[in-house]
C-alpha cells in the first residue's frame, strides 16, 4: 500500500531537502541551546557531585557554590569531633589573579583542597597525579584553560598574586562555563596565593602647626616575589575556608547529621549534596536570568521550527488540494485526510530529528574539545527533543489541515 | 450475495460483470426531484439549478449536455452527493441521499460511486497501480489484496505493463484508462463521469467511449456523464440537456 504522505513529500526532493533544511535548523536551535543550558547547569555543579561528602557545611549566607562567607578551619575539627561524622575536610574557594609568563593577566578562581583526601577528588585527570599537589605552588588546571592562561602544557609556568605557580597535571571536563578558569591546589597553596603580594605602608606627614598625621595605605604588587619568601605556611584553626565536607557514618540519618552539625558550627547551614547541586544550580538558572535566555533561545527554535514545517505543509497540501478534493468526492472520511497530512509531519519531524542530533552530537563533542563547552545531550533529552519535534511538527500540521478542511469537493470537477 | 465474476478485455470490447450489489426491481438507480440550487452573492441571488425532475435506470448512460455554464457540473456534483441542493431529493440506488449526514455521504459515496474526472485527477506521486490501491485500501481491502485487485483492473483496460509508471510518464488517454479502472474499483453502481473523453485525442476518446458503453451495457452499472462530445451520443440510453439551469429533455 503506497503512503501519500510519504509520496508526496519526497514527489519533489528539492523542496522536501530545503524543508528538511529548515527543520534541522529549528531542531538544532533548540538541541543546542537546552544542551548548553543542561551543560552550563551541570558545569557550575560538577564540583560539587563529583565530590564524596555526603553534607556540605557552608555559611548561613552562602548564595552559591561559588560565592559565600567564610568559615574557620577549625570548625573542620569541630566537625570531626561530632558523632556520627566519619570524616571531615575543608575545601577553599578564593579568587585569584594569573600573570602569564608573557605578562598577561586572567581572572582564576582558586579551589583549595586536601589532595591526600577523600571527600573531593579530581575525578578525570589526563596527566600528573593529585598528591603532587602537596609540592608548594603547584597547581593543576583544566586543559580547556591552557590556552586562556597561556600555558605550555608540559611544563606550564606563571604566577598567581604574584606567586609562582607551577602546573602538575590537568584535568578534563572540570571547568565551570559560569566562571573563570579553575585552579587547583592544595589548602596550604591557596592560602599561600591568597594572602600574597598585600603589602602595607603608613605614610606620615608632618602639618602646618607642627602635627604628624598618618594614613595607612593597602597595595597588592605583583612584581615576582621572592621565591624563599613565597613559601606555603602550616594553616591554623582561624584560617578562613569556604565548605567544611562531611562524610557520615555508615547507617547515619542525614537529616539528623545535618541538623546537629548547624547546632554545634554556629553561623552555618548544612546541606545534602543534592541540596547543594540545587542551590547553585536554581542560583545560576533563576537569579542570573541565564536559565530564562536559553530557554528563550529554545523556545524561538520551537517557533522558528513551527513556522517554518507550517509553511511547507501548507504549500504540499495547497499543491495537492485536488488530490485531497479528489479523495473527499471519492468518500475518504475527514480523519483519512487528516491522517495523510499528519504522517506528512510526522516523516518531516523524523528526517528532521535524525540528522539534527546527529550534528548537535557532533558539535557538542567538539566544543567540549576546543572550549570545554559542554552542549549536553542525555538520553532523556534526546527524548524530549523528539517529543518536542514532534509537537512541533504536528502542530504545524493544524494550519494544513484547517486548509484543507474547507476544501470544497466540487473543485475535483474543475479541469 | 452473489459472487463477484469480472471478464474484462482490454478497453472494453468483451465487458461482463455480474454485481454485488442489491437491486430492487424497477426502481431507478438515480432520481432528482425537484432540485433546486440557488447561490447567493450579497444581496444578489442567481439560480443554478431550477426544478430539476430526472431518473436514471440501472445500466444506463445518460448523458448531461448544454452549454458552458449551464448548470452540469452542479447537477453532476448534486446527484454525486458532493454538493447539497437548496432544495429537492435526491435518491440514489434507492436512498435519498439529501438526508444523509457528511460521513454517511462520505460513506455511501464510497461505497456505491466511482469517478471519472476530465482532468484525470490522478495522483501524481503514487504510480498507476498505487492509485488504485488508494481506493480500494479506503474501501477496506487489505494491502495484498488491494495490489492484486489493482493490478487486474489494470490490465482489463489495457495497462498491465503501465503499473508502475507514474501519470506524467502515461498519454492523456492512459490516464484516463487508469482513472476509469480507479472509478471500478470497489465495484460500485453508479459511475459520475465529468467530459471523460474532453481531454482525450480522438482514438482515446473511442476507446473510452467502448469501455464506458460496457460498463453500463455489460456490467449492469448506472452511469452519468457529463460532455460536450457528440460522439459519445450514439452510445447513450438518454441525453438531457441544460440550458440555464433549466432540464430541457
Amino acid at each position: 500500500m503506497a503512503s501519500i504522505a510519504r509520496k508526496n513529500l519526497f514527489e519533489d526532493i528539492p523542496r522536501f531537502l530545503v524543508a528538511q533544511a529548515g527543520i534541522v535548523f529549528a531542531v538544532s536551535l533548540v538541541t543546542i541551546q537546552t544542551g548548553i543550558l543542561e551543560g552550563f547547569t551541570r558545569s557550575t555543579v560538577q564540583l560539587i557531585e563529583n565530590s564524596n561528602a555526603d553534607i556540605w557545611v557552608a555559611a548561613e549566607e552562602m548564595v552559591h557554590f561559588e560565592l559565600t562567607q567564610p568559615l574557620t578551619l577549625g570548625q573542620v575539627a569541630q566537625a570531626q569531633q561530632l558523632a556520627g561524622v566519619n570524616r571531615a575536610e575543608a575545601l577553599m574557594i578564593q579568587s585569584g589573579r594569573w600573570r602569564s609568563t608573557s605578562g598577561e593577566i586572567a581572572p582564576v578562581r582558586l579551589i583549595g583542597y586536601d589532595p591526600d583526601g577523600r571527600l573531593f577528588r579530581l575525578w578525570d585527570i589526563k596527566q600528573g597525579n593529585q598528591s603532587d599537589l602537596n609540592e608548594p605552588n603547584t597547581i593543576m588546571v583544566d586543559e580547556t584553560n591552557l590556552r586562556s592562561l597561556q600555558l605550555d602544557p608540559e611544563n606550564g609556568r606563571g604566577s598567581i598574586n604574584s606567586i609562582p605557580a607551577r602546573v602538575v597535571g590537568q584535568t578534563q571536563g572540570t571547568q565551570s562555563i559560569a566562571t573563570s578558569a579553575f585552579i587547583f591546589t592544595s589548602l596550604e597553596n591557596t592560602m599561600n596565593y591568597v594572602s600574597a603580594g598585600l603589602t602595607s605602608n603608613v605614610l606620615c606627614d608632618v602639618q602646618p602647626g607642627g602635627a604628624l598625621e598618618c594614613s595607612t595605605v593597602y597595595e597588592r604588587s605583583d612584581s615576582p616575589a621572592d621565591p624563599a619568601a613565597s613559601q606555603p605556611r602550616t594553616l591554623t584553626s582561624t584560617d578562613p575556608i569556604s565548605y567544611v565536607l562531611v562524610r557520615a557514618e555508615a547507617g547515619q540519618n542525614i537529616e539528623i547529621l545535618k541538623q546537629q552539625l548547624e547546632d554545634e558550627l554556629v553561623g552555618t547551614q548544612a546541606y545534602t549534596q543534592t541540596e547543594m547541586a540545587d542551590h547553585t544550580r536554581s542560583y545560576w538558572e533563576k537569579r542570573t536570568g541565564i536559565g530564562f535566555v536559553l530557554r528563550l533561545g529554545a523556545a524561538v527554535g520551537v517557533v522558528v521550527g513551527m513556522v517554518v514545517v507550517g509553511q511547507i505543509l501548507y504549500a504540499s497540501v495547497s499543491d495537492h488540494m485536488k488530490e485531497f478534493g479528489t479523495l473527499k468526492a471519492m468518500g475518504a472520511s475527514d480523519r483519512v485526510i487528516y491522517s495523510i497530512i499528519i504522517e506528512q509531519a510526522l516523516w518531516m519531524a523524523v528526517l528532521g530529528y535524525v540528522p539534527s542530533m546527529a550534528f548537535c552530537l557532533g558539535l557538542g563533542a567538539w566544543t567540549f574539545a576546543t572550549q570545554g563547552i559542554t552542549i549536553l545531550i542525555t538520553p532523556l533529552s534526546a527524548i524530549g527533543i523528539l517529543g518536542i519535534t514532534i509537537a512541533m511538527c504536528g502542530g504545524s500540521a493544524l494550519f494544513a489541515i484547517q486548509k484543507v478542511t474547507h476544501v470544497d469537493p466540487a473543485i475535483v470537477f474543475k479541469a | 450475495m452473489a459472487a463477484s465474476q469480472i471478464n474484462f478485455t482490454e478497453l472494453g470490447t468483451r465487458f461482463q460483470r455480474g454485481s454485488t450489489a442489491p437491486r430492487l426491481i424497477n426502481e431507478p438507480a438515480i432520481a432528482a426531484k425537484g432540485i433546486e440550487m440557488v447561490y447567493h452573492a450579497g444581496t444578489q441571488s442567481f439560480h443554478a439549478l431550477q426544478d430539476i425532475n430526472l431518473e436514471i435506470a440501472k445500466g444506463n448512460i445518460q448523458l448531461l449536455m448544454g452549454p458552458s455554464g449551464s448548470g452540469k457540473t452542479t447537477l453532476l456534483s448534486i446527484l454525486a452527493g458532493i454538493l447539497t441542493p437548496t432544495s429537492g431529493s435526491v435518491f440514489l440506488l434507492g436512498e435519498e441521499i439529501t438526508r444523509m449526514s457528511r460521513q454517511q455521504l462520505s460513506r455511501f459515496r464510497l461505497r456505491n460511486i466511482g469517478f471519472i474526472f476530465q482532468g484525470f485527477n490522478l495522483f501524481p506521486a503514487l504510480t498507476a497501480v498505487e492509485n488504485i490501491e488508494v481506493i480500494l485500501k479506503l474501501k477496506g481491502y487489505r494491502v495484498g489484496a488491494a495490489h492484486k485487485e489493482a493490478l487486474f483492473l489494470l490490465e482489463q483496460v489495457g495497462l498491465g505493463n503501465k503499473a508502475k509508471n507514474l501519470p506524467q510518464d502515461l498519454s492523456g488517454g492512459q490516464k484516463q484508462r487508469v482513472a476509469i479502472a480507479r472509478a471500478l474499483a470497489g465495484d460500485p453502481q453508479l459511475i459520475m463521469a465529468d467530459e471523460p473523453t474532453a481531454a482525450l485525442d480522438s482514438q482515446s476518446g473511442h476507446a473510452v467511449i467502448a469501455l464506458l458503453r460496457n460498463l453500463a451495457k455489460e456490467g449492469g452499472r448506472s452511469v452519468l456523464m457529463v460532455t460536450h462530445d457528440s460522439r459519445i451520443i450514439d452510445v447513450a440510453d438518454r441525453v438531457a440537456y441544460l440550458e440555464d439551469g433549466i432540464l430541457k429533455r
